[in-house]
């Protein structure tokens, strides 16, 4: 069967604009508590998981797709890639422990943005060539 | 819903930072409050306050289901915990015919430092604007979110 709208295209694009909407509340969350003392900033990992699992490592290959979750799997992958959330603990940027840098912060506050919307763009081409496909103009 | 996190973390900012504007304005306002208050028959000077902030600690349902489900952040944004005061010693200032002056002609002065006021005012503007920044792009987000699908 022709998986239209469930394919992986869709699922990837899914994955990161979920990992950009977490991405987004962690940004927000450092940037309400640049003033607190002792706070420590996080950060979401999911584009460098995805290029580990996509191959850009040597042996790391996608999975292959499973008709029973009984199948022997073939690539080094789990399955969907989930985004991460790290917590940067060691370092310090003020004197009183806090290790938010604003700058930095509002720099990926602005690339996130910009990445969403690129994936919302690319959703909604997908979108209207699947309208082209259904209604056939 | 994940954006709305975003959101409230950045409304919670928000909030604590115009409390820190309201003390630094309470401090500012009464630079030169000899009579702050009244104890043992003896009035006190206005004592500098600052605002003691901490991240929201999420509950422990919130926490096990973000734990359980693998996504979602420890904190979500930050209030303020309590308004201390500033126990250093006031300021004395020789004006013998104050009548709040002691024997030796000094008046007690509170401790508040404009020049410490003013730097801590630029710094809370500062820290609102990049706050309302952050509620903006979350804003966008959710726009752009709504335009999946529609016809252009």
């Amino acid at each position: 069967m022709m998986n239209v709208l469930g394919g992986s295209e869709m699922a990837l694009l899914r994955g990161g604009i979920s990992a950009a909407e977490l991405r987004q509340q962690v940004i927000a969350d450092n940037i309400a508590n640049v003033d607190t003392p002792g706070f420590k900033r996080s950060e979401v990992l999911f584009e460098e998981l995805l290029a580990s699992r996509l191959g850009n490592q040597a042996g790391a290959k996608l999975e292959l797709k499973r008709t029973h979750e009984k199948h022997i799997p073939a690539g080094k992958g789990k399955g969907v890639v989930r985004p991460q959330l790290v917590t940067d603990a060691n370092t310090m940027m003020n004197n009183n422990g806090n290790n938010v840098d604003i700058d930095r912060e509002m720099a990926l506050l602005a690339k996130n943005q910009l990445r969403y919307n690129a994936m919302i763009q690319q959703l909604n081409h997908k979108i209207s060539m699947l309208r082209i496909g259904i209604e056939g103009r | 819903m994940r954006l709305n996190d975003g959101f409230e973390a950045s409304a919670s900012a928000l909030t604590a930072q115009r409390l820190r504007m309201d003390v630094i304005a309470s401090n500012i306002a009464n630079a030169e409050t000899s009579r702050g208050r009244y104890v043992n028959g003896r009035w006190e000077p206005y004592a500098r306050k600052m605002v003691v902030l901490e991240p929201v600690r999420k509950t422990f349902t919130e926490l096990l289901e973000s734990k359980l489900s693998g996504r979602g952040s420890r904190t979500a944004g930050v209030k303020a915990a309590r308004i201390v005061e500033d126990s250093s010693p006031p300021r004395l200032v020789y004006n013998p015919t104050h009548p709040d002056a002691d024997e030796n002609g000094y008046v007690r002065m509170p401790n508040v430092d404009i020049l410490k006021e003013m730097v801590d005012m630029i710094s809370a503007t500062r820290s609102y604007e990049a706050n309302v920044t952050a509620l903006n792009a979350s804003k966008a987000m959710f726009t752009k979110a709504l335009e999946i699908g529609r016809h252009s």
